[in-house]
């Protein structure tokens, strides 16, 4: 091994300069978030130099609304890349889960909260429904999820083909992506997200201490949580002078938190990585392999299915055109350009927020430039191939090792 | 005798198979009991749409009524046709780069989009700021939407009685992209804006979800186009200011007229044929209908008139 223990890295990195860690991570291969953030703060830097408008409290909170919906897609598209599978139709899957809500509650007068469920619930049962093909009967996800991809769309079509856009009327369902937190409850809820970070980080290093492992030194903890509470304290003080922290922003984190929990702090999570990275090994460990592929693909469509919720809110409709144009597309490259590898067992759900965070950052400051569809084409492929292009590099160097 | 009608797809509109192909049917069978019509939709796959054309000439059809997923792609199908024989009618969008197109009827795109102009011209505060949110730059429609609300609006740009403060073309013609343009174009405007043209009714929906959190929805004009029943909604709650209404039973029966006397043999019927368009090989004599503008005062009289929808499908108690 010429590389120290990722473990070990943050103690050593004080003794040996800042840019020790950034030369560790990449001869590892493991450059993580690295790339996903400096490709946050190029766009940033050139959009505000191309609009003023780009950087002020209003325009970021648009950018907030503007990725709920592929943020939840990402994550649940990060779950599936960290098995090594695909999704192709969890874009598909918001649109159905967006017209069985419109259904539920236009036409049949359902209250909201169980027209929500359902919409919900039949994101998981789809997600069943592709888990079972895929574990049980073999078939390749590609497959499984773009045959869906195809069927859900029929079936969206059969659900409003006769009547096409249908608004929302409900005001509890339009509030989703109306709402913003009142200014107060938002630093609130800031300086509650900040305390728990500490403690969590506090608790995790007492315990992984007390089980002899290595851990952060204090030091460096303690640095770490003076970037948490300035980040969260800046992004609570440019929203704040907006209209306040938009309710889809707090539901959007809310999912990344649970998701990151999941994945990292949990048996189930851990099994996914060990998945991802060995399918055979993990089964070897005794791992049940077909319960936690069953699991994932099941929490991927229930996401998807969620987003589909946010976004139905948000246009204040749906249609059978909901889950197309460039969703999909959008979904995976989040996942992608946030670091989570197309080939399985590297990744974590926090890239797929930065992901969104990247994607959405270009898609809005395009339009605030009023980019000709001509550019804005082009401009996302290049994102999106220069995020892969980094995947592939550091995965080569992965495997040399 | 056989008609083949080929619709292009079901994903973004319902008046395929909601209004064009039952009112084509019966027009056809008004006009000649014995002709059998053929349907196929492409559900927007233009590869698919060859198919269904060339299973349609196996079948024996005299006339193709085609509208095209992809105008260019559908040069082909018109060739085609041509070396079997079989008159070919472009249907409600134009097939172009062939010189084997016999017929066109649609709507006056031009003038669709001269009406919203024209309604942004009239009902936009002189020295305001207008935004233009169009259709998708891929689909010739939206180019000639845009083309027509331009004549109108570009020498009132140019004269400063109105200011263009933004404009942008929407991918897909893609609800959610339409909301992001608009956000944007807020944002870059300050809300400054005094009147917004949008391509259609789908558009402005998204336009009316952007204006809401901004306290500007009914303050400015806002345009649609289709007369969809979202659209109507949006006009009778005065959030949205007009759709441009395109009666589909026009067209479905100048294409029946059309089709029939082809397939019959004959010279379709005197002052059917009331103008030509270019399709960049040729003058295709063509069928070109008014299109009409819906406000609020109007909404009685025209949609609900003609059946097109009913007060119940709008959602609105009746006005």
């Amino acid at each position: 091994m010429t590389s120290p223990e990722p473990a070990a890295e943050s103690s050593e990195s004080q003794e040996k300069g800042p840019f020790y860690v950034l030369r560790a991570r990449f001869r590892s291969g493991n450059l993580g978030m690295i790339p996903v953030i400096i490709a946050l703060i190029l766009t940033w830097i050139v959009f505000e130099l191309l609009n003023p408008h780009f950087l002020t409290p209003r325009n970021i909170s648009n950018l907030v609304l503007q990725i709920a919906t592929i943020g939840m897609l990402g994550v649940g598209e990060t779950l599936i890349l960290l098995l090594g599978e695909i999704d192709l139709s969890i874009a598909a899957v918001s649109g159905l889960a967006g017209g069985i809500l419109v259904s539920l509650s236009v036409f049949m007068g359902i209250n909201p909260v169980l027209a929500i469920a359902g919409a919900i619930v039949a994101g998981a049962l789809i997600g069943l429904f592709q888990g079972f093909w895929v574990t049980v009967v073999g078939v390749p996800s590609f497959i499984v999820t773009l045959a869906g991809s195809i069927g859900y769309q029929g079936l969206l079509l059969a659900l409003l083909g006769q009547e096409g856009t249908v608004p929302l009327s409900d005001p509890v369902l339009l509030a989703i992506a109306s709402d913003y937190l009142p200014k107060p409850v938002g630093v609130i809820l800031g300086c509650v997200g900040v305390a728990a970070v500490v403690l969590m980080g506090i608790r995790s290093r007492k315990a992984r201490l007390d089980r002899g492992l290595s851990a952060p030194s204090q030091g460096s903890l303690i640095g770490r949580f003076i970037l948490t509470a300035v980040l969260v304290g800046l992004v609570v003080w440019i929203l704040n002078a907006f209209m306040g922290i938009p309710l889809l922003g707090v539901i959007l984190i809310a999912f990344v938190l649970l998701f990151a929990f999941i994945t990292q702090s949990t048996v189930f999570g851990r099994h996914i990585f060990a998945l991802g990275g060995n399918r055979e090994a993990a089964r070897r460990a005794g791992i049940n392999v077909r319960w936690v592929r069953m699991g994932v693909f099941v929490l991927a469509s229930t996401l998807g299915a969620i987003g589909g919720v946010l976004e139905a809110s948000r246009l204040g409709a749906a249609s059978p055109a909901s889950g197309g144009s460039t969703l999909l597309m959008d979904s995976i490259a989040t996942a992608v350009i946030g670091g989570t590898s197309l080939f399985g067992g590297v990744g974590s759900v926090y890239n797929a927020l930065a992901g969104a965070l990247v994607i959405g950052s270009v898609e809005n400051g395009m339009d605030l430039l009023s980019a000709p569809s001509s550019t804005k084409f082009i401009v996302e492929a290049i994102v999106l191939l220069a995020a892969v292009t980094v995947d592939a590099l550091t995965r080569r160097r992965r495997r040399s090792q | 005798m056989t008609i083949a009608l080929l619709l292009p797809e079901t994903a973004t509109s319902p008046r395929y198979e909601s209004q064009d192909k039952p009112h084509f049917m019966e027009d056809v069978k008004q006009l000649d009991p014995n002709v059998n019509v053929i349907y196929s939709n492409a559900q927007g796959n233009a590869s698919s749409q060859q198919q269904q054309a060339e299973a349609a000439i196996s079948n024996g059809a005299k006339v193709l009524v085609l509208d095209p997923v992809d105008a260019k792609a559908a040069a082909v199908i018109a060739n085609k046709a041509k070396q079997s024989g079989v008159a070919m009618i472009s249907y409600d969008r134009l097939i172009t780069g062939t010189p084997n197109v016999d017929y066109y009827v649609s709507f006056d795109n031009e003038r669709v989009g001269r009406l919203q102009g024209q309604y942004i011209a009239d009902h936009t505060k002189k020295g305001g700021t207008v935004v233009m949110i169009n259709g998708a730059q891929t689909d010739n429609n939206a180019l000639l939407f845009a083309k027509g609300a331009h004549e109108v609006l570009d020498p009132l740009f140019q004269n400063g009685t109105l200011k263009k403060g933004y404009e942008s073309y929407t991918p897909d013609w893609d609800a959610a992209n339409g909301l992001r343009e608009m956000e944007q174009a807020l944002t870059t405007l300050n809300n400054k804006v005094d009147g917004v043209l949008a391509a259609n009714d789908n558009l402005a929906g998204s336009v009316i979800q952007a204006l809401r959190p901004q306290g500007l929805v009914g303050k400015v004009p806002i345009t649609g186009q289709d007369a969809t029943d979202q659209g109507l909604k949006n006009i009778a709650l005065g959030y949205q200011s007009m759709t441009v209404y395109k009666p589909i039973k026009d067209e479905t029966q100048a294409a029946a007229k059309l089709a029939v006397a082809l397939a019959q043999g004959q010279q379709p019927p005197a002052g059917l044929v009331n103008g030509q368009i270019d399709n960049g090989s040729k003058q295709v004599p063509s069928v070109l209908l008014t299109p009409i503008v819906v406000t609020k005062e109007n909404i009685a009289d025209t949609v609900i008139k003609d059946g097109f929808t009913t007060w119940a499908k709008i959602g609105v108690p009746p006005q």
